[in-house]
């Protein structure tokens, strides 16, 4: 439900992964076959010298360092900075406006409506129910558009199926106080706190 | 305003498949830390060259001959461990990214109402429903009764009372009205095992 780039991550996870088998498989047929250290040697040596030739290339005018270094130094700042933009990607997507609107009526302004609003109606109107072990409401950005996400934790033996019908009604009615539907995703599911309670007696 | 907006539907569709997936945010998080610690050191060694001070762990062109000349220069065993190291962590980064990840959830309700809510179940939560259901209609405890739940079958284990018959047909009616009720996606097949043996006192 939020803004994790699924795809982008799958991708960079395995191309990741290849690397590390890659480099971990010629270590070990490096320690263990010798034909593959004979052909590492006469591929690398070439390869090292190849990039020697570079260094020495770009040497500063008067001085023995190379500025091949300052470009490495760059790239890998610029490796660092993608990745840390990655990791800020993880997660995100929590909205705080359920509905913005223009009001065509003689106050000049528009209208907003924080998710603020449907997450404590939910949540009041599902505080007292015996079945529910607990419920938590969230306001999501999916595609610019706000979505509700409510998590239900019903007790055990609850039929779930039962138990949406009822919240899809509190949905329709919170969608006509606010007159704006609302994509709504309900999760049922289960943790800790509903499995060590004791099952519903009475329904 | 109108229920069936066009933008509406693919992108629950969306949010669908994305909640029955597991999440691969803590790994690609793992995956960008060690990307990045590896930087930072290449990073330092690099800006310490440019500007010719000593290196800090290993001068890069030390580094760079002594792999040149890798099988000679450490024990085969060690660089084998080396290997087998990376190629297994590798080999978990490649498998999160590939493998499909499916969470033990099931959509529930599939064309119950277009325009209402997804919802979306874990299988505990159907597997203790349909057991709630099926200790009632073999009349039997809580103890005597196991659902198991998957994709795309239920299973449910009944153990009897002694010397009280449980009718397995009329168990597995009460169970699969149950999960015709629930709509699931994808169905799964009911099937009920009745236990030979049975509970003393229960």
């Amino acid at each position: 439900m939020n803004s994790t780039p699924t795809l982008l991550n799958r991708i960079l996870v395995a191309a990741l992964g290849l690397l590390l088998l890659g480099v971990g498989c010629l270590l070990m047929l490096l320690a263990a076959v010798p034909a593959v250290a004979s052909w590492w040697r006469a591929w690398s040596a070439d390869a090292w010298s190849g990039i020697n030739a570079a260094f020495n290339a770009t040497r500063f005018p008067g001085r023995p360092e190379s500025w091949l270094w300052i470009l490495v130094a760059l790239a890998l700042l610029v490796l660092i900075g993608l990745m840390v933009a990655w990791v800020a990607q993880q997660g995100k997507g929590r909205a705080d406006v359920l509905a913005v609107e223009y009001d065509p009526g003689e106050v000049p302004g528009d209208v907003r409506i924080g998710g603020g609003v449907a997450e404590q109606a939910l949540k009041h109107a599902l505080a007292h129910r015996p079945d529910l072990a607990g419920a938590t409401v969230t306001t999501y950005d999916v595609k610019g558009m706000p979505a509700l996400k409510v998590r239900l934790l019903p007790r055990q033996g609850v039929a779930p199926h039962l138990l949406a019908d009822e919240v899809s009604v509190l949905v329709s009615a919170l969608e006509q106080a606010v007159g704006k539907n609302i994509p709504v995703l309900i999760h049922i599911g289960a943790g800790a706190r509903t499995r060590f309670r004791r099952a519903e007696r009475v329904r | 305003m109108s229920r069936d907006g066009e933008g509406q539907s693919p992108d629950m569709d969306r949010i669908l498949r994305r909640e029955t997936r597991s999440t691969r945010a803590a790994v690609a998080t793992a995956a960008a830390v060690l990307v990045i610690v590896l930087a930072a050191y290449g990073l330092l060694e690099a800006g310490v060259h440019a500007v010719g001070q000593p290196a800090w762990l290993i001068e890069p062109q030390v580094a760079a001959e002594r792999l040149v000349a890798l099988p000679a220069g450490i024990p085969p065993l060690l660089l084998g461990a080396i290997g087998a190291v990376l190629a297994m962590a590798g080999l978990v980064f490649l498998l999160n990214g590939v493998l499909p990840g499916r969470r033990a959830r099931h959509r529930m309700g599939a064309g119950r109402d277009a325009a209402g809510p997804a919802v979306v179940v874990d299988d505990e939560v159907i597997a203790s429903s349909l057991a709630r259901r099926a200790r009632l209609a073999a009349n039997v405890t809580p103890e005597q009764v196991m659902v198991v739940v998957s994709r795309r079958q239920v299973v449910v284990n009944v153990r009897p009372t002694s010397g009280v018959p449980v009718n397995q047909d009329s168990v597995l009616a009460a169970v699969r009205s149950e999960v015709d009720a629930m709509a699931l996606d994808p169905s799964p097949e009911v099937r009920v095992n009745v236990a030979t043996s049975g509970v003393i006192g229960a």
